[in-house]
Formats: C-alpha cells, sequence, structure tokens
C-alpha cells in the first residue's frame, strides 16, 4: 500500500476530506491502490452513514461490496463497499470495514443505500455474515440443497473440491411477494428457458394481463469461480477462468480481472497491449449488440429480421476468429498484456469487415426501425424509473437507456479508451425498452468507429510487460464496460501465487435487481421483451411466456414443474401472440 | 490426474441414471433407422453462455441446421434428443433429471462443450457435479470450449451416424532411444531463446514465432553477412508490423554482438 | 416493408457448404491440440501451465514411466500449452471435428521412460529430457559442458557431492 502524500491532491482525496468533515474520526485510515482508487477503513458502527454519504452526497454508484476473510491475514473480516464516483473527482472511493469475528454481525447498508442488496446476501451465503436490518435474507447464490452451516469463501470452512450431500431434493425458494392486490396469478417461467441460454426462475404475479410483481431466482449457474480462482489456479491462470464467466463477454471479465491485479502490483501494462485490450473489448460489444438487436426482432415478432442480424452477426464472429483465433472466449489477456499481436494482414482485414459491418448493420436498423411493430412493442415499454434506477445502480444501456450517462468507458477512461477522440457515452431518456435499443445501435456504430481510431493509431512497442515485482496482499480495482455494462472484479493476490481474495461482478448482476420495477404495470405479453431489453445472457425468455394458469394466492405451486413444463410449451412460443 | 486424486470422503456423488436393456435397444434401432427430423432440446446446466450462443448460431441462417431437419424444440415432450451444456451445476441436477425423464424413449443425449464432457475448467469445483455424465447416460460427446457452428454441425451428424467420428483413442509408449533435436543449431542456444522471448514479447506467441522463425532462418543461412540479410529481410518486408518486429531483433542481434 | 424485402433480395443465399464441403478456419484458429510426440520432452510446462487440467502427466507405479495426457473433453482450447512449450511440441491446429460417442476416445497419451540416478538407482526425470539438455550442453560447450558428467545424477545426490566438493575445498582452504 502506497503512503499517503501530502502535496498535490490525488484523486479521491476531495471524497476523503468530506467524509473526515462529515463524519470526525470516521476515517481510521486512507491508502491509495492505484493513481484513482483509495481506500478508507470507517469504524463498522459508521459504515451505513459514510456509504450513503459517499453514494446519495458525493454522487457515487455503487457496483458492489466485497466481503473478505482476512482472518489469517489481521484476525477479522473484512467487507469493502465499491464506489464509482462519477460527479465531481471521478475515481473509485473503496470504504472498508472489519467485522468482528466473534459476532459476525454488521449494520446493514441496504436500507439506505439499495443498491447493497445482493452483494450483502451474498455475504451471508458465502461467509456467514450477518448484515444486521437487510431487509431480505434469502439465500441468493448457493443452490437450496447446500448445507446451512458450511460457508465456502470462509478459509478455513472446506477444501474448493468439496461436494457436500444434497441436503434436498426440491427446490424450495421462497419467492416474495411485495404487491398488494390479493387475488394474483402466480406465472412461472423457468428454470429451463427453450433455445435460450441461462437458467433462471421467474415468478410473475399477475392481475389478469397485467403483471403486479416479480421475483426471481437466479445463479443455478454458480460454479464456485471464486473459490477455484483461490485454490486451483495460480493469479496468472485466472483470465482464462474469468474468460468464462460469461460465454460473449468474457474477455470483458479477463480484462477486468488482468487490471485489477495489474492494478494492485503497479505493472505499467505496454500501451499497443491497452490498444489490442480495446480493439478486442469492441469487438466483444459488437456481436453482441447485434445478438440483442436481432432478439429485439424476434421478440417484436419479426423472425426474418432475426435472422438477417444473425447472418451479420456471423460477419463480427468472423472477425473475431480473425483477431484471436477463437469465435467466444477470446482468452488473450495474460496479467501485463495480451497473447496475440494485430498484423497488417489482420488490420487490413479488420477495417474491411469494419466497413461492411457497418453498411450491412445500417441497412438492417433501418429495417428494424421503420418495421410497424417495433414502435408499438418497445415504444413505453419495461419503464426503468430514473429514480429507482438512481437507488440500484444498474449499468450498460439499461441506465443509459434511463438518460443517465454513465459508461465506465468515458467516466474512468482506461487502456484505448484513454485515447479517443469525439466520443461520449449515448443516451437515451424513454427509459423504455425502444430507447435502450437506440442506445445500442448508437454504440454498436461507436464501436466500430472506435475499431478504426485504435487500429489507426496503434503504436508500435511490446505487447507484453516483463520483469516486475510480486507483492503479496496488494488488492485493487479492475473494471471494463461490457457490452451489458460496467464489470468490476476486486482481486487480492496472497503470499503463494494465487488470489487470496476474488470477486467479479458481472454487469447483469447490477441490473437485476431493478427488473422487479421494470415489470410492474406491463402486461405478461411484454415480459420477455422487457427481460430481453437488459440483455441478460439470457435472451429466449420470452418464448417461455407461459404459463400455469394457477388461480389461487398461495405461494408455492403445487403442480409439478414437469406438468408447466409441458404445457407451457403447447403455446405458441412467440411473444405478443399465442396468449 | 488432479480430477482422480480426490478424496473420496470429500465428495458425495450422484447416482447416474441408468439405462435399461428395454431402452438401449430401442435406442440402437432409432439410431439405426432414423430417417426423419431430429428434434433437439437444449438444456444449459450451468454453462457460461458461449454454447447456447453457438447453437443459436448454428441453427440461424449461416450453418441453418434446420436445413438437415435439426430443429431446437421448445419442450422435452418433443424432443428425439436432449442437449446438455454446463458443467451441471448443484442447482440444475434436479431440473436436469426432470427434463430427462419429460423426454419420450427412445432418446439421444448429448454432451456439448468442454463442461458438458467433462465439467471443463470447472472440473472440481464444490458446486458442480462434473459434466453431464456424473449424472445421465451420454451418447455423444461434443467438445469444444464453446464447440464452433460446424463442430456442432459435425457433432449432430455423429449422433446420428451420417457421418463417423475422427478422433480416436490414442495411448504410446516413445521409443527408448528416442531423442529430440536442438532447434536451429548454428545459432547460439542462449542467442535463440532470447530471440524467440523477445519475438514473443512484441508479437506474442503465436505470431512471434512465425516472425522469429523466419528472422533465424535468414540469419542462419547467410553466415557471411549477417546483418546484410537481415536487412534485406526487413527491406523486403511489406507488413509494417512485421518489420518493426524485425528491427526490434536486429538491435537485439546488434546489441548481442557488440557486447560478445 | 419494402426495404425488407430489397435486403433479402439482396442477401441471397448467406448458408455455408458444410458439411457438403470443408470448412476452413483462417490461420491461427485454435482448434484441436497437435501434441508432436517426437519433439516433446515431457518436460511438464504444458500440464503445469494448462488452466483446466485438460493436460496432465502421470508417473506409472513402477515409476519408469510418465505419461502426458490429454483429454479432448476438458480443454478449452486457449493454446496456453502451445505458448509455454519450449520444444514448440505442441500446437493448435484448425482441427474441429472431435465429437465422439465414446468419451475414452477423447483421450491421448504417450508414456516416456524416466532416468535413474546413476549414483542411487533413483529416478529422478524423464530420460530424454535428460538427454535433450546433454545434447544442448554439448553443443554449448565452455563452461556450461563441464556440468554434462553431473546430469546423470538426481538432485539430491547432486546436492550431497556438491556439498561434499565444497566441505574439501574448505578444508583445503583451511590448511593453507
Amino acid at each position: 500500500m502506497t503512503a499517503k502524500k501530502p502535496v498535490a491532491l490525488r484523486i479521491g482525496e476531495t471524497h476523503v476530506q468530506a467524509v473526515r468533515d462529515t463524519f470526525p474520526g470516521s476515517v481510521l485510515d486512507a491508502t491509495w491502490q492505484a493513481a484513482d482508487q483509495v481506500t478508507i477503513t470507517v469504524p463498522t458502527d459508521m459504515l451505513p452513514d459514510v456509504v450513503e454519504f459517499l453514494y446519495y452526497g458525493r454522487g457515487g454508484w455503487l457496483p458492489n461490496m466485497v466481503a473478505n476473510d482476512e482472518r489469517p491475514l489481521h484476525g477479522c473480516f473484512a467487507l469493502y463497499y465499491l464506489l464509482s464516483m462519477e460527479e465531481s473527482d471521478k475515481g473509485f472511493v473503496v470504504v472498508r470495514t472489519e467485522v468482528d469475528p466473534a459476532t459476525m454481525e454488521y449494520p446493514s447498508v441496504t436500507p439506505r443505500v439499495p443498491a447493497c442488496v445482493w452483494s450483502e446476501r451474498e455475504a451471508f451465503d458465502m461467509f456467514g455474515l450477518r448484515a444486521i436490518g437487510l431487509p431480505d435474507e434469502r439465500r441468493l447464490v448457493l443452490p437450496d440443497d447446500w448445507p446451512d452451516d458450511l460457508y465456502p469463501l470462509r478459509k478455513d470452512s472446506m477444501d474448493y473440491r468439496h461436494r457436500p450431500t444434497p441436503t434436498t431434493d426440491v427446490e424450495n425458494y421462497q419467492f416474495l411477494y411485495e404487491g398488494h392486490a390479493e387475488e394474483t396469478t402466480q406465472v412461472p417461467m423457468g428454470p429451463l428457458h427453450i433455445t435460450s441460454d441461462e437458467p433462471g426462475h421467474f415468478r410473475l404475479f399477475v392481475d389478469g394481463e397485467d403483471i403486479i410483481d416479480a421475483d426471481y431466482r437466479l445463479f443455478y449457474v454458480h460454479r464456485g469461480m471464486e473459490k477455484v480462482a483461490e485454490d486451483r489456479l495460480s493469479y496468472d491462470a485466472v483470465t482464462f477462468l474469468a474468460d468464462r464467466i460469461c460465454g460473449i463477454c468474457g474477455n470483458a471479465h479477463s480484462v477486468a480481472y488482468a487490471e485489477s491485479v495489474e492494478h494492485a502490483q503497479g505493472i505499467e501494462v505496454p500501451l499497443r497491449a491497452q490498444y489490442i485490450r480495446s480493439i478486442l473489448l469492441e469487438v466483444e460489444r459488437l456481436h453482441s449488440h447485434l445478438m440483442n438487436l436481432g432478439l429485439v426482432c424476434h421478440y417484436c415478432g419479426f423472425d426474418t429480421g432475426f435472422q438477417h442480424f444473425f447472418r451479420v452477426r456471423e460477419k463480427a464472429m468472423d472477425l473475431a476468429v480473425l483477431l484471436t483465433g477463437a469465435r467466444k472466449t477470446y482468452g488473450l489477456n495474460l496479467i501485463g498484456g495480451v497473447r496475440r499481436d494485430i498484423l497488417d494482414d489482420q488490420k487490413l482485414a479488420t477495417i474491411k469487415y469494419v466497413s461492411e459491418l457497418r453498411n450491412e448493420v445500417e441497412a438492417l436498423v433501418d429495417m428494424l426501425v421503420s418495421t410497424a411493430n417495433f414502435e408499438s412493442r418497445t415504444g413505453g415499454i419495461g419503464r426503468l424509473d430514473p429514480v429507482i434506477a438512481r437507488d440500484y445502480s444498474p449499468v450498460g444501456p439499461c441506465v443509459r437507456g434511463s438518460g443517465i450517462g454513465r459508461d465506465v468507458r468515458f467516466d474512468h477512461p482506461f487502456d484505448g479508451y484513454k485515447f479517443l477522440v469525439g466520443m461520449s457515452a449515448r443516451t437515451h431518456d424513454g427509459c423504455d425498452v425502444q430507447s435502450r435499443t437506440l442506445v445500442r445501435v448508437e454504440e454498436f456504430m461507436d464501436s466500430l468507429a472506435m475499431i478504426e481510431q485504435w487500429l489507426d493509431g496503434a503504436p508500435q512497442g511490446p505487447i507484453q510487460a516483463e520483469g516486475w515485482q510480486y507483492t503479496p496482499n496488494k488488492f485493487a480495482l479492475g473494471y471494463t464496460e461490457a457490452p451489458r455494462g460496467e464489470d468490476m472484479h476486486w482481486a487480492q493476490v496472497g503470499d503463494n501465487q494465487k488470489c487470496y481474495r476474488w470477486r467479479c461482478k458481472a454487469a447483469t448482476y447490477s441490473n437485476w435487481p431493478v427488473l422487479r420495477y421494470m415489470f410492474r404495470g406491463n402486461t405478461i405479453a411484454d415480459a420477455a421483451i422487457i427481460v430481453g431489453s437488459m440483455d441478460p445472457c439470457y435472451s429466449c425468455t420470452d418464448r417461455v411466456t407461459v404459463v400455469d394458469v394457477n388461480k389461487s394466492t398461495s405461494t408455492v405451486l403445487t403442480k409439478s414443474q414437469l406438468e408447466s413444463y409441458c404445457r407451457r410449451r403447447t403455446h405458441s412460443p412467440l411473444a405478443g401472440k399465442g396468449w | 490426474m488432479l480430477a482422480d486424486n480426490i478424496p473420496p470422503q470429500l465428495q458425495w456423488k450422484p447416482d447416474p441414471i441408468t439405462l435399461d436393456a428395454k431402452v438401449a435397444e430401442a435406442k440402437k434401432k432409432l439410431l439405426e433407422s432414423i430417417k426423419r427430423s431430429v428434434y433437439v432440446y437444449r438444456v444449459d446446466c450451468g454453462g457460461c453462455n458461449g454454447c447456447e450462443i453457438e447453437i443459436f448460431a448454428t441453427i440461424t441462417a449461416v450453418f441453418d441446421a434446420e436445413r438437415f431437419g435439426i430443429k431446437v424444440v421448445p419442450s422435452p415432450r418433443h424432443a428425439d434428443m436432449l442437449l446438455y451444456t454446463g458443467a451441471m451445476t448443484r442447482s440444475m441436477r434436479e431440473p436436469a433429471i426432470r427434463a430427462y425423464h419429460a423426454a419420450p424413449d427412445p432418446k439421444i443425449v448429448m454432451s456439448y462443450g468442454a463442461c458438458g464432457c467433462t465439467g471443463g475448467i470447472f472440473h472440481d469445483n464444490y458446486c458442480v457435479w462434473g459434466g453431464t455424465d456424473p449424472i445421465l447416460p451420454v451418447d455423444v460427446y461434443v467438445p469444444g470450449c464453446p464447440p464452433t457452428p460446424p463442430a456442432t454441425i459435425f457433432g449432430f451428424a455423429c449422433a446420428l451416424g451420417i457421418l463417423d467420428q475422427k478422433l480416436h483413442a490414442s495411448h504410446h509408449v516413445a521409443p527408448a532411444d528416442d531423442q529430440t533435436f536442438v532447434a536451429f543449431p548454428a545459432i547460439p542456444y542462449k542467442v535463440r531463446t532470447s530471440f524467440e522471448r523477445e519475438a514473443r514479447r512484441m508479437s506474442g506467441y503465436y505470431f512471434g514465432k512465425k516472425i522469429v522463425d523466419e528472422f533465424m532462418l535468414t540469419i542462419s543461412k547467410d553466415k557471411e553477412d549477417v546483418f546484410g540479410a537481415i536487412d534485406r529481410l526487413i527491406g523486403n518486408e511489406t507488413d509494417a508490423r512485421k518489420r518493426a518486429v524485425f528491427m526490434d531483433l536486429r538491435a537485439l542481434l546488434m546489441s548481442k554482438v557488440v557486447k560478445g | 416493408m419494402f426495404k425488407l424485402f430489397k435486403e433479402i433480395r439482396e442477401t441471397g443465399d448467406a448458408t455455408v457448404e458444410y458439411p457438403f464441403a470443408p470448412y476452413e478456419f483462417p490461420d491461427g484458429f485454435r482448434g484441436k491440440p497437435e501434441h508432436n510426440e517426437k519433439l516433446c520432452i515431457a518436460c511438464e510446462a504444458c500440464a503445469i501451465a494448462c488452466p483446466a487440467n485438460a493436460i496432465t502427466m502421470e508417473l506409472s507405479e513402477d515409476q519408469s514411466l510418465i505419461t502426458w495426457n490429454i483429454n479432448y473433453g476438458r480443454c478449452i482450447f486457449c493454446g496456453r500449452c502451445q505458448e509455454v512449450c519450449p520444444m514448440f511440441a505442441i500446437e493448435l491446429t484448425k482441427e474441429f471435428e472431435l465429437t465422439v460417442l465414446n468419451k475414452a476416445d477423447l483421450g491421448e497419451s504417450c508414456a516416456y521412460e524416466v532416468a535413474r540416478c546413476s549414483c542411487c538407482g533413483k529416478p529422478y526425470a524423464v530420460k530424454k529430457e535428460v538427454d535433450y539438455v546433454r545434447n544442448l550442453l554439448s553443443k554449448m560447450g565452455g563452461p556450461a559442458a563441464t556440468d554434462i558428467k553431473k546430469l546423470d545424477r538426481c538432485l539430491d545426490c547432486r546436492r550431497l557431492e556438491d556439498a561434499e566438493a565444497f566441505q574439501l575445498q574448505a578444508r583445503h582452504r583451511g590448511e593453507a
């Protein structure tokens, strides 16, 4: 950790000073991990005050909170509330507090800053740390059949390969209903969806056609990555694991992880490598946004457009193969640089692909917006109120479609984004599905321009850094703007060439909590397109829009899931059509 | 090796569902004489999504698996083939089994992607069962991370017995007197490795290797006038980036010559 | 609507020929890793680097053979093995048709002889690796070549030997 320099004002200094002034005696310690990252340690009982002050008082947004078992280091658990300061003095302020292992309790911040809710639930699952006052104490991450008293990420709890006997053979998650109407119908969606992606279980509470509330059980794909990164893999192999957090924005994760370690260790990544990383990040955005645009077509009942977007998307995939050797999960990041260069051949081919993509997508978008369904199916649907957005810190096109210009690429420029000319975050203020879609369209075009700028501007020189000093127990943040929003990684390396703690936050993690609000007031037919507009790695939820029509208010459905799958699929798989 | 080393008391092992003889026979018959469209139902059991999206790519316009009648259907009730992706997380065990039972017999079970085949990079994590086959009887394995759309089409073709698999187990014992020669014997070992290292630093393992091989071939060919040969190599190179790396290697050689 | 029809007409047939014609990925595609058994010296660099543990090394029970294994079903095609291999003995090819019906077909292995220490008889390294280093050192000549004779001894014996030599030297110095 770096010592404080009294002279020039460092990034984040004004925030630290403001905390000191407002809550005298609250800042026990302030250290900088990187130029734009400061961690302040506060007493446990002042935690909610300080986080709330930074969040609402100083223009902070909360990507997530990291819990860490630091008992082997100094005898306590620690919590790190990561705040991205986006109004003045842009940078990251991390509020750290220690939790006494004797009580394992800390005051919940969620009642003051709702954005903490998932992180605090997760801290209980993984560490057994109880947030006093947390309104929702249900299990979040761990499967239903996991034993109650086994906390995977505690350092002394278990081997990473430990697979305890399942405690139950049925899903017993409680879905919460926050509405007031008494007569509601529950519409289960999932956990298996059809052609779609990750499993997730939605429960819609409806009155007739109108959605009153919704709740969901996710984390069906919890694989225990953070634990395996601490145990099996050495810290430089984790980039390949990070690639596999998500099959579509894997590279964004891998860059975020690599940069968290690089920031912590003070590794200077060569400029050329920074350019190449950014190019690959934008290539990823190309194919991801094309997929989402295709799916929007599909939701609007415009399957021809869907096929065409996917046809053009293959060009973006070819571009990915050309630059990385793989269509997905590029695996090109190492700590300190990238593994593959871009030679002139690749550069010229890329420029060609970029111009083809620009022409084709312009034509397709033209086609999409001139389709009558598009306007009627997306306008005013799935409203994300900017006030709700402010409370929950959603990210990506989701929040930018509500008029809030949050974009890590421009708020905290990193890598190639530092050198961009004439670009800024795209926003639309319709707050609806249409706005989010239009944001994606514009970002797609921006990405093409960015790639061109970088290909032209990439300096010569090496693509890998060498000869750095490895210092154990240093930690820092790494961040990227994935196609769906910011990915935020927090990594601390240990004294054994492994991660001591690695916490990755995917974009969608920040977006799920607001989905409930986006659902409210819409009809069931819109459920799919709303989920889709969030682009939650999870697209064809729509085909599942249907249903067990169970007119009862009991909280748990009695019909077997199996039967419901079956009945569900006898309906038309197309949203907005069948029923 | 690692996977086999897990102390058994640490891991509860699920009982895989087994086929009874009648079903197995019916399945064989189905495979031999399947003369109609094949309906596929996908079950994501905790993958990263890469596989799912590649399947998407496979069924859309460019790869269009539907021209062979391979159609992704919305219910296991309609399926002839179940396609499992993902490392089989704990939460997905029950849904996966329910989907399996929902599909009518005989059915083909495909394990898709590295995670589906063996658990992939997650093979020994606490929250997964390590692929499809610890839970269900699997008929066909499609490796890849994720499998590309052509690999997926190949996988379908293999599963249906239209194409034959290309990969076969191979287990050799290297001949006892087998010797490995030293590459580029004309160039001193330490010089060679420092070139290789520098090229990797400049251009990565893939292009760097190509570039350094070209460079070393040039200097081992012309021993009289090494720098002349290098300059000719650089002069003839049209690729600006390659030229830059060649020049960097030349500077490295120069520093060695001056020092040595 | 007109735009849609125009787009459809202009696109024509977008579908690839595969599987009726071979599908060609561009150079540098990361497909099936091809192990060159002849070049490999079984140094284990790839097994250590492999993030997914697809490549493993296993010593036989009597410690006479060490087996290099790859499981294509676990491989994530990252190419780390190719990157770290000092012999360039493994390379990712464009081969992608890896589907098998029998899981055992996903495995490939090659066993290498393990050398025994000339002093204590304990197995200590892969024979091919030792031979390669001998070959290399003799080519390098100079001071490096003087180490050749130490090559056929295990680490323990070499340490012991060094310690004895050091002791002897110290005694000489003491006498002088």
